[in-house]
C-alpha cells in the first residue's frame, strides 16, 4: 500500500488538467486565482514530495496498477520535487510580477484564455518532471511546445506572430528530432519506460550490438531537445520570442520552458542511456565544444544589442550554454553545477526581465538604451531588481551567480582535458557579461538631468502604485541573496537528488 | 584585545556610511562632521588592534563546502591597516574642503560621495584583515563596486567612460584570478594565509605547470588594480574623479589592495618554494620590470598634472611587484617598505596637484608658472613629495629603493640586477617629470598675477603631515625595515 | 686626524658620518678659498640684480654642503652631499630666470641626477660586497665575497666612474656643462667650474681609492676603457673651445678638457701621476675660477659675450688683461706657474707606468692640447694688447673698476702660481 505522498505526482498532472479545462469557462479575474491557487497546491504538494523522498528514497508509481513494461510509470524523488517546487515558485513570482502588463497588453476576452495556456505549460512541466516514460514525456513535450506558442502569441501584434511562428517552426523541427530518437530507441530496445529501457541500452553496449544506431538515437534526441531549448548555434528564436512578448510569457518562458527540456535531457542521461554510455560515446565533446561558443557568441550578441530586452534574452543564450557546460564535462560535480546552474538561472533571469518591464515603463515604455537613463531613480524598486540580477550575472560574491561560477570551475579542475578551456571560457564569458551588464546598471543609474524634459511618459513609478510588483521583487532579490549565501543545503539537496536519480 | 573587534573596524563603516546616504541629514556640515568622525573611530579601533592585536580570527560564516569568509590580525594585516587607517581621516579631512570646488548640480550628490568614501574604507580594512583567499577575493569584488559611484561622481561624458573602462578591467582581472581560487581549493591543503603556500601535496606530473599559469593568471588579474602593464589603461583614465578619489583610493587603497592581493598569492597562497626559479616567476617578474619603465616613460610624456601622477602611481607600484617577484624575504620586506612609504608620497603629491586644480583651478604642468608664489605652503610639501619620490637621500623614498636594491643585489639573479636598473632609470625618469613641475613653479620666466590662495587648514593640516612622514620615515625608517623584516621572516 | 664624527645612523649600513683626511683638507681649502673669491666678486657683479636673498642663501648653502661632502667620512655622507649639491647648486644657474636659464638648469639637474642613479647602482653593489661603507685608503672590499663575482663588482666600479664623470664633465655627458657654465651668473660660472665640477672628481677619488681600493681596478678594462674616455675628452675639449666664439663656453669647454687631465692622473694608478692629479686640481680651480670672473668683468664691460669684442681690451683695461695672462700660463702649463709642475708630474707619472700604448699615449695627448690651450687662450691676449691696423674703438669709455674685482682675482691668481712655487705648502704631507 503507498504512502498518500506518493500520489502527489498524478495529483499534480491531472489538477493542472482540470484547471485549464475550467478556466475556459471562467472570466478572466477567477482564472487568474484559479490559476494562483493552482501553482501554490502544486508547489505545496511538490515541497512535500521532496521531504518524504529525502526520509525515505525515491519510489515509482505505476499508472492503475499495470506493471512495467506495459503499464505507464510517474517516478518521485528529491530531485524532481524539488524542480517541482522550484518552477511554482518561479511561475508564481513571475505571473505576479507581469500581472500589470498581463492586464494592459490582453485583451479582456482572452485574459482567461492566458490562464489556460499558463496552466497547461505548468502541467507540462510537471509531467516532464516526474514522468518515467519516453513516449509520455514526448507527448508532454508537444504540449508544451504548443502552450509556449501561445504564450508568446497572446499579445497580437506582428512581431509576436512572426515570433512565434519562427518559435514553432523550430521547436517543431527539435520535436521532430527527438521523436525519431525514441523510435530508433525504441526499436533496439522494444521498451518505453526509462528504467526498461536503461537495463536494454546496458545489455546492449555490453554485447556491443547496435552500436552506431544507439549513437544515433542518442544523438538525435540530445540534438532535439538542444535545439528546444536553444543551445548554439539553434538560438536564432530565442531574442525575438523573449524579446516581444509580454513580460510573464518571457519571464517563464526563459525560466523555466528551457530548463524543462534540459531537465529532460538530464534525465534521459541517467536514466535511459546511463552515465557511463553518454561519456564513453564522445557526443558530450560536441555539446562542450557548442556551449562554449554559445557562451562567447551570446555575450558577444548581448553586447551589440540597443535593446534591454533583446540584451538579456541573448544572456540567455550565454547562461543555456553554461548548463551544457556543466553536463559536457562529463562528472557528477559538473552535473551538480549544472543543475544549480539552471535554479540559479530561472531565479536571475525571470527577474531580469521583471525588472527591465519597470524600467521601460518609466521609460514612456521604450525599451532603447538612450531613453533608459537614470530610470532606476524613476521606478526604484525595479532599478535595484536589475543591479541585483546584473550584479548575480557577472558572478559577485554574495549572489546566486558566484556560487554558479564556483561550482563550475571546481567541476572543470577535476576534469583534466576540458579544463584550461573551460576556465578561460568562463573567465572571458564574466568579462562580457560585465562589459554589457556593468554598463547597463551605470546607465540606469547616471541621473538624467533634464535629458527628458518635455517629452511624456517619463515618469516616476512610486511603489504603493505596483504594491504587487514591488513585492515580487523583493522576493526575486531575497531568493538570489538566499541561493547566494546559503547554498550549501541545497547543493546537498542536489547531490542526493542525483545519487538517487538513476 | 578581543578578536569581535575586527567586525567593528569592517563593518561599522559600512552600516554607517549606509546610514548616512540613506538619512536626511539635510545640513552639509553635520554631514561632513560625520562623515570624519566615522572615519577617525574605525582608524581607532583598527590601530587598537593593529598595536595589540588578537591572537586568534574570527570566523564569519560558512561559505560552501568547508570554505569560510573569516578575518585574523597578522603582521601584513597590520602593516596594510595601519597604512589605510591613517590616510583615511585625513584623505577624508582633506575631501571636506575639496569637494566644495567639485559638487554642483550637475554631480552626484556630495552625501552620496562621501557615504561611499565611507564604506569603501570598511571594504578596504575587511581586504587587510583577510584570512583566506575566499574572504579577500570577495571583498575585493566588492571594493570595485563601491568605488563606481566615487569614480562616477562628476557624471561628465568622461567620468561615464572612466567608470565603465574601470569596471570591466576590475571585474575581468577579478575572473582571472577567481581561477586561482578554484585550483587552490583543489590542490592546496587549505586556503587560509599562510606564510610559506599551501601547495604541499603530492601534485600529478604535468600539473606543475597548470598550476604556475594559472599563478600568472592570478597574477594579471589582480595586476589590475595593481596597475601593472598592459592592464593599467584604466587608472590615467580614472584621473577624471575627483582628486580626494584619485588620491586616496588610486594611489593608496585600490591599487595598493592589488599589490598585498599580490603578495598575499606569491608569499601565503603559493609559496616562494614552488615558484622560485621558474618560467612563471621570470614572466612576472619581468612584466613588473617592464612596468617600471613604461610607466614613467609615459609620465614624461603626459601634460595633465593628475594624470602624470596617475603614470608615476603606475610605475611605482611595479616597484612593489618586482620586490614581490624576487620571491625572498628580503624582497617582501622591500615591497613592504615601498607600499608603505610610496603610499604617503604619493598622496602627498595628489593632494597638492588637488590643492592647485581646487583653489587655482590650473590642471595642466605650463599653467603652473610662477605657482609657488600663489600657494608657497603647498609647494613646499609638493618639493618634499617630489624630493622623495626621486629617492634623494635622507627621505623615505630613497630607503625604500634601497631595500628593493638589497634585495635585488642579494638575489644574485641576473632580472634582479636588471631590476635594480629599471629602478634607477625610473629614478631619472621621475626626477624630469617631478623636477620640471618644481621648477616651473618656483622658477617663472615671465612674471604671474593671481593672489595668494593657499587652501585652508583643511587641506594644509594633512599636506603637513604627509609631508613630514616622507621626512620622519626616512630618518627613522630603521625601526619601520625592522617591522617588516620581521613579518616576511614570518615571526609575526 | 683621525677621528670619527657620527651625526646619525640610519640603518645597519648608512650612517652621516664625518672625518678629516688629505683628500679632505685639499678640496676643503679649493672650496673656501674660491667660495670666499667669488662671494666678494659677487658684490660687484650681482649689484642691481634681483632676487639677491634667494642669490645669497643658495650661495652660503652649497659652500655648507661641499665643506661637508668634503669631510665625509663614508660613501653614504658623500652621496647624500653630492645629490643636495645638486639640488642647492641648481638654483645658481637658473637664477636671471629667462627661458635658457632654467632649460640650462633643468638640463643641469637631469645630467647630474643620471650620474648620481648611476653612481646609484655602483654604491647598491659595493654595499653588498664591501665590509662597510668608511673610506679607507687601500679600500673597503671583502675579498672572500668578491671571489667569483669579479665582474659584477667591476662593472658597479665602472658605473662609478661614468656616474662621476657626469659631473666632472667627462664625455659623452659633458654637454650640460657647456650649457650651464655660460648661462649662470659669472660667480656661479666660476665655482661651477672651480668647485662643483671637481666634486665629481673627489667622488672618483673616494670612490676608486678609498672605497675599492686601486689594486682591484688597476689593469682591468675599467681602467682602459676609463682612460680611452679621458683621452677623447682631453683632446675633444680643447679642440672644441678653440673653435668656440663665445668667451665662456670657451672657457667652459676649456674646463671639461683640464679636469680630465685630473682624471687621467688617477686612471694611471701611480703615485706621481696622482700627485700630478691632485696638483692639477688646485691649479685649474684656482686658475679657472678666475677666469671666469674675468670674462664676467669683460662682458659687462664690452656688453657681448663673443671673444672678438675682447680686441683691443687691454688697451683700456690692462691689469685685467695681465691678470687673464698668468693664468693662461697656468693652464698651458708654462712654468713656474702651477699648471706646469702639475703636467710635469702628469708626464713623468704617465711614462713611468710602463704600461703598453698608454704610457706614451697620454703625453701626446697632454702636448697637443697644450699647444690648444695655447692657442685658444694666447689669441685673447694677444689680440687685446695688439688688435691690429683696422681696429675702431667700440667708443666706450674707460670705468673705474672697484677693489671687489681686483682683490679676488688677484688672490686666485697668485695663488695659481704658488701653487707651482711651494707645492707643499697646499698638498699637505703626499709630496
Amino acid at each position: 500500500m503507498r504512502d498518500f505522498v506518493q500520489n502527489f505526482p498524478l495529483f499534480s498532472i491531472i489538477l493542472c488538467l482540470v484547471s485549464s479545462s475550467a478556466s475556459s469557462l471562467l472570466k478572466g479575474k477567477a482564472a487568474k486565482w484559479v490559476n494562483t491557487v493552482l501553482i501554490c497546491v502544486v508547489g505545496a504538494m511538490s515541497l512535500t514530495l521532496t521531504f518524504y523522498c529525502l526520509a525515505h528514497g525515491s519510489f515509482t508509481y505505476t499508472m492503475g496498477h499495470v506493471p512495467a513494461p506495459w503499464g505507464n510509470e510517474v517516478r518521485g524523488g528529491v530531485l524532481e520535487g524539488a524542480m517541482g517546487t522550484f518552477f511554482c515558485l518561479i511561475m508564481l513570482l513571475s505571473m505576479t510580477g507581469g500581472r500589470k502588463k498581463l492586464l494592459e497588453e490582453v485583451e479582456d476576452t482572452k485574459q482567461n484564455l492566458y490562464y489556460i495556456l499558463v496552466n497547461l505549460m505548468l502541467c507540462s512541466l510537471i509531467a516532464l518532471v516526474y514522468t518515467n516514460d519516453l513516449f509520455t514525456a514526448y507527448v508532454f513535450v508537444e504540449i508544451n511546445t504548443i502552450s509556449a506558442c501561445g504564450l508568446i502569441m497572446i499579445r497580437q501584434n506582428g512581431r509576436t506572430i512572426e515570433a512565434a511562428v519562427r518559435y514553432m517552426i523550430m521547436s517543431l523541427l527539435g520535436s521532430g528530432l527527438f521523436l525519431v530518437g525514441i523510435c530508433l530507441l525504441y526499436d533496439i530496445t522494444g521498451h518505453l519506460l526509462m528504467s526498461n529501457i536503461k537495463e536494454s541500452v546496458q545489455a546492449l553496449v555490453e554485447s556491443g550490438q547496435y552500436g552506431e544506431p544507439l549513437l544515433i538515437a542518442i544523438a538525435f534526441m540530445m540534438m532535439g531537445l538542444a535545439i528546444k531549448s536553444a543551445l548554439f548555434p539553434f538560438h536564432a528564436w530565442l531574442p525575438d520570442a523573449y524579446g516581444y512578448s509580454t513580460i510573464s510569457s518571457a519571464a517563464i518562458l526563459s525560466s523555466l520552458v528551457s530548463k524543462g527540456y534540459i531537465f529532460l535531457l538530464i534525465k534521459i542521461i541517467y536514466r535511459v542511456i546511463g552515465f557511463e554510455v553518454v561519456r564513453e560515446s564522445l557526443l558530450l565533446n560536441v555539446t562542450f565544444v557548442f556551449a562554449g561558443l554559445g557562451i562567447i557568441f551570446g555575450s558577444i550578441s548581448a553586447m551589440r544589442e540597443d535593446d534591454i530586452r533583446r540584451m538579456v534574452s541573448f544572456s540567455s543564450v550565454a547562461q543555456i550554454g553554461y548548463i551544457y557546460l556543466g553536463i559536457s564535462l562529463g562528472t557528477q560535480v559538473g552535473m551538480v553545477a549544472a543543475v544549480f546552474q539552471i535554479l540559479s538561472h530561472a531565479a536571475t533571469k525571470s527577474m531580469l526581465f521583471i525588472s527591465a518591464i519597470g524600467l521601460t515603463d518609466a521609460s514612456n515604455t521604450s525599451r532603447k538604451f538612450k531613453d533608459l537613463t537614470g530610470s532606476a531613480y524613476r521606478n526604484k524598486i525595479a532599478g535595484m531588481g536589475f543591479a541585483a540580477g546584473a550584479l548575480s550575472m557577472v558572478g559577485i560574491p554574495l549572489f546566486s551567480g558566484f556560487i554558479s561560477k564556483l561550482l563550475f570551475m571546481q567541476a572543470a579542475v577535476a576534469n583534466y582535458g576540458k579544463m584550461l578551456p573551460t576556465m578561460i571560457v568562463l573567465a572571458i564569458s564574466t568579462i562580457l557579461n560585465a562589459i554589457y551588464f556593468m554598463k547597463t546598471v551605470v546607465r540606469i543609474y547616471s541621473p538624467e538631468r533634464d535629458l527628458y524634459k518635455g517629452r511624456e511618459g517619463f515618469k516616476v513609478i512610486h511603489t504603493r502604485e505596483q504594491i504587487e510588483y514591488t513585492c515580487t521583487v523583493i522576493l526575486f532579490i531575497a531568493l538570489n541573496v538566499a541561493l547566494g549565501l546559503c547554498s550549501e543545503p541545497i547543493l546537498e539537496l542536489i547531490g542526493k537528488g542525483l545519487e538517487m536519480f538513476a | 584585545m578581543s578578536a569581535y573587534w575586527i567586525y567593528f573596524a569592517i563593518f561599522f563603516p559600512i552600516f554607517a556610511g549606509v546610514l548616512l546616504i540613506l538619512a536626511p541629514v539635510k545640513k552639509r556640515n553635520t554631514m561632513l562632521v560625520i562623515a570624519e568622525a566615522i572615519t577617525i573611530i574605525t582608524a581607532i579601533v583598527a590601530w587598537m588592534l593593529i598595536i595589540n592585536p588578537p591572537a586568534t580570527g574570527v570566523v564569519l560564516f560558512k561559505f560552501v563546502d568547508k570554505y569560510t569568509i573569516s578575518f585574523k590580525i597578522d603582521g601584513m594585516s597590520r602593516v596594510f591597516g595601519a597604512l589605510i587607517s591613517s590616510l583615511w581621516p585625513l584623505a577624508t579631512l582633506y575631501a571636506t574642503e575639496y569637494m566644495e570646488h567639485e559638487a554642483s548640480d550637475k554631480t552626484l550628490k556630495e552625501k552620496t560621495f562621501f557615504g561611499m568614501y565611507v564604506i569603501t574604507f570598511g571594504v578596504t580594512m575587511a581586504i587587510a584583515f583577510a584570512d583566506n583567499l575566499l574572504a579577500m577575493y570577495c571583498f575585493y569584488e566588492m571594493l570595485t563596486l563601491v568605488t563606481i559611484p566615487l569614480i562616477l561622481f562628476t557624471l561628465s561624458d568622461a567620468a561615464i567612460a572612466a567608470t565603465r573602462k574601470y569596471i570591466v578591467y576590475s571585474l575581468g582581472g577579478a575572473a582571472f584570478a577567481f581561477i586561482s581560487l578554484i585550483f587552490l581549493m583543489a590542490y592546496g591543503d587549505t586556503i587560509q594565509f599562510t606564510l610559506g603556500g599551501v601547495i604541499h601535496g603530492e601534485i600529478p606530473d604535468g600539473r606543475e605547470n597548470v598550476l604556475r599559469l594559472v599563478y600568472v593568471f592570478a597574477f594579471f588579474g589582480f595586476g589590475v588594480k595593481a596597475a601593472l602593464w598592459p592592464v593599467n589603461s584604466w587608472l590615467p583614465q580614472a584621473g577624471v574623479a575627483p582628486t580626494p578619489v584619485t588620491a586616496l583610493l588610486h594611489a593608496v587603497a585600490v591599487v595598493k589592495s592589488g599589490a598585498f592581493a599580490i603578495i598575499r598569492l606569491i608569499y601565503y597562497c603559493f609559496g616562494t618554494e614552488f615558484l622560485r626559479g621558474t618560467w612563471a616567476q621570470y614572466l612576472t617578474m619581468g612584466v613588473a620590470i617592464f612596468t617600471v619603465v613604461y610607466g614613467c616613460s609615459m609620465a614624461v610624456k603626459e601634460r595633465h598634472i593628475k594624470r602624470r601622477l596617475a603614470y608615476s602611481t603606475i610605475s611605482n607600484l611595479s616597484y612593489i611587484l618586482l620586490g614581490a617577484t624576487m620571491m625572498t624575504p628580503l624582497g617582501m620586506t622591500g615591497a613592504l617598505t615601498h607600499m608603505v612609504f610610496h603610499g604617503v608620497m604619493k598622496i602627498g603629491s595628489f593632494f597638492c596637484a588637488g590643492a592647485v586644480i581646487a583653489k587655482a583651478h590650473k590642471n595642466y604642468v605650463y599653467e603652473l608658472e610662477g605657482m609657488a608664489k600663489r600657494m608657497p605652503k603647498v609647494f613646499v610639501i609638493f618639493t618634499v613629495c617630489a624630493l622623495s619620490l626621486m629617492g634623494v637621500p635622507g627621505l623615505c623614498g630613497f630607503f625604500s629603493k634601497w631595500q628593493l636594491a638589497k634585495a635585488g643585489v642579494e638575489s644574485g639573479m641576473t632580472m634582479g640586477y636588471i631590476g635594480v636598473g629599471a629602478i634607477l632609470i625610473s629614478a631619472l625618469l621621475t626626477a624630469i617629470y617631478m623636477m620640471q613641475m618644481v621648477l616651473r613653479a618656483y622658477f617663472p620666466v615671465e612674471e604671474t598675477e593671481g593672489e595668494k590662495c593657499d587652501p585652508s587648514w583643511r587641506m594644509l593640516v594633512p599636506l603637513t603631515l604627509f609631508a613630514l612622514a616622507c621626512i620622519l620615515l626616512g630618518v627613522f625608517n630603521a625601526p619601520v625595515v625592522a617591522f617588516l623584516e620581521k613579518i616576511a621572516g614570518g615571526l609575526i | 686626524m683621525d677621528t670619527m664624527f657620527t651625526l646619525y645612523q640610519f640603518n645597519d649600513r648608512l650612517a652621516l658620518s664625518y672625518k678629516i683626511d688629505r683628500i679632505s683638507i685639499i678640496f676643503l681649502t679649493a672650496a673656501v678659498i674660491l667660495f670666499a673669491c667669488a662671494g666678494v666678486y659677487s658684490c660687484y657683479y650681482m649689484k642691481g640684480k634681483e632676487h639677491m636673498k634667494r642669490y645669497w642663501i643658495f650661495f652660503v648653502g652649497v659652500l655648507c654642503i661641499i665643506s661637508l661632502m668634503a669631510c665625509s667620512a663614508n660613501f653614504f655622507t658623500f652621496y647624500v652631499n653630492y645629490e643636495l649639491m645638486t639640488l642647492v647648486s641648481s638654483p645658481l644657474v637658473m637664477h636671471e630666470q629667462t627661458k635658457e636659464a632654467r632649460l640650462a638648469g633643468f638640463k643641469y639637474l637631469i645630467y647630474s641626477f643620471f650620474g648620481a642613479y648611476f653612481v646609484l647602482f655602483g654604491f647598491y653593489v659595493l654595499n653588498k660586497y664591501c665590509v662597510d661603507l668608511t673610506f679607507t685608503e687601500g679600500g673597503r672590499l671583502d675579498m672572500t665575497l668578491v671571489s667569483g663575482h669579479e665582474g659584477i663588482v667591476l662593472l658597479a666600479v665602472f658605473f662609478m666612474v661614468i656616474g662621476f664623470g657626469v659631473k666632472a664633465g667627462m664625455w659623452p655627458l659633458h654637454s650640460w656643462l657647456t650649457t650651464a657654465h655660460p648661462i649662470a651668473v659669472s660667480p656661479a660660472s666660476a665655482v661651477l667650474s672651480g668647485v662643483i665640477v671637481k666634486a665629481g672628481v673627489i667622488g672618483v677619488i673616494r670612490a676608486i681609492f678609498y672605497l675599492v681600493g686601486a689594486d682591484f681596478v688597476k689593469g682591468t678594462w675599467v681602467q682602459y676603457t676609463w682612460l680611452i674616455l679621458i683621452l677623447l675628452t682631453i683632446l675633444m675639449g680643447s679642440t672644441l673651445a678653440y673653435f668656440e666664439k663665445e668667451l665662456k663656453k670657451r672657457l667652459a669647454y676649456s674646463t671639461i678638457s683640464q679636469v680630465a687631465y685630473i682624471l687621467f692622473g688617477l686612471a694611471m694608478f701611480n703615485t706621481t701621476a696622482y700627485e700630478g692629479a691632485l696638483m692639477q686640481f688646485l691649479a685649474h680651480a684656482f686658475a679657472k675660477c678666475a677666469l671666469f670672473m674675468i670674462a664676467g668683468v669683460f662682458i659687462i664691460l664690452t656688453g657681448s659675450k663673443n671673444v672678438e669684442s675682447l680686441r683691443g681690451i687691454g688697451k683700456k683695461y690692462p691689469v685685467l688683461l695681465w691678470m687673464f695672462t698668468i693664468c693662461s700660463l697656468s693652464m698651458v702649463g708654462i712654468p713656474p706657474t702651477g699648471g706646469f709642475l702639475a703636467k710635469w708630474y702628469l708626464i713623468v707619472g704617465s711614462l713611468d707606468t710602463g704600461r703598453p700604448n698608454f704610457d706614451w699615449a697620454g703625453p701626446v695627448f697632454l702636448l697637443i692640447s697644450a699647444l690648444l690651450t695655447a692657442g685658444y687662450l694666447f689669441t685673447i691676449v694677444m689680440r687685446g694688447f695688439f688688435p691690429g691696423e683696422d681696429y675702431v674703438d667700440d667708443g666706450r669709455e674707460k670705468v673705474k673698476l672697484p677693489l671687489t674685482v681686483y682683490i679676488p682675482i688677484g688672490v686666485l691668481m697668485l695663488l695659481c702660481v704658488l701653487v707651482g712655487i711651494i707645492p707643499n705648502l697646499f698638498m699637505g704631507g703626499g709630496m
